[in-house]
């Protein structure tokens, strides 16, 4: 089993009194301190606006996993939508959009394809890692 | 005014080499770089009940525009989770320590975010959750 470690550092001078948390989870099998021991890293390049399949739930083994997507283009208005739910299924959720810069990390309870629709159709870069 | 958020990963030993992760995105309006100009600000609320709450409710308005969310289950007991769920799709569960971070986009009127305590019982205790929203422009947005 291993460690891995997950930290998140957030800074915000919105409002009056500055916001600063810092948080650092060990992640474990679900419900237990047991280290995880399967990694995934991906880069895929898409060229098109369909929507496709980014991580499939076959391709994980356990219904507790850890998901770390980024879109590391510099281009502000190039986005991808994030969405849950087989792309050839009726039941498909937006989960939100990741503009160029933009990451997300979030537990997956692995019940449904993680998919994305990238905003134009030329050649958009999406990184992911899957922990479980 | 600005609002960075940086994520960091790291593991000696999940692979061959170690693994190291670290990215930070300053959070900023749809498709711009200007900054995000509002915020709930961090809040904290205990759960205790086994049943969808609304943490944070959406807005159609908000559809097309910038919102990026934190929840961090702030439980000790590694047994007690949070389960998370969007317009009833549930996205996982946030065990103890665990925390997310996403963008989220307001659909429709229905794609609140929930959670729910789901294996909470009177002898587990509450399970304090911690959650921040940052977003752009509309009025939409209050805390449930």
């Amino acid at each position: 089993m291993a460690t891995v470690n997950a930290t998140i550092s957030l800074a915000s001078d919105i409002t009056d009194s500055n916001i600063n948390v810092s948080n650092t989870s060990s992640l474990f099998e679900a419900g237990g301190t047991t280290g995880l021991t399967t990694m995934t890293s991906v880069t895929k390049v898409l060229s098109s606006t369909t929507q496709a399949d980014l991580i499939t739930t076959g391709s994980v083994s356990t219904t507790h996993a850890y998901v770390y997507i980024n879109n590391p283009s510099a281009d502000a208005t190039e986005f991808f939508k994030i969405t849950i739910g087989a792309v050839d299924g009726a039941e498909v959720e937006e989960i939100g959009r990741l503009y160029g810069g933009d990451w997300m990390w979030f537990p997956w309870d692995v019940d449904d394809d993680i998919t994305v629709i990238p905003s134009v159709a030329t050649d958009m870069t999406i990184e992911y890692q899957v922990f479980s | 005014m600005a609002t960075t958020a940086t994520f960091t990963l790291t593991s000696a030993d999940i692979a061959g080499d170690p693994v190291n992760v670290s990215k930070t995105a300053t959070c900023t309006k749809a498709g711009a770089t200007t900054d995000l100009d509002q915020t709930t600000g961090l809040n904290r609320v205990h759960l205790r009940s086994t049943v969808n709450k609304v943490l944070l409710g959406a807005n159609a308005e908000g559809n097309d525009l910038a919102a990026k969310v934190y929840i961090i289950n702030k439980a000790t007991d590694p047994s007690l989770y949070v389960t998370v769920t969007i317009n009833a799709q549930t996205i996982g569960k946030l065990y103890a320590g665990d925390w997310m971070f996403i963008p989220w986009s307001q659909t429709d009127e229905a794609a609140d975010i929930e959670v729910a305590a789901s294996n909470w019982t009177a002898s587990t205790g509450d399970i304090p959750v911690e959650y921040a929203l940052f977003h752009e422009d509309t009025d939409f947005l209050t805390n449930a």
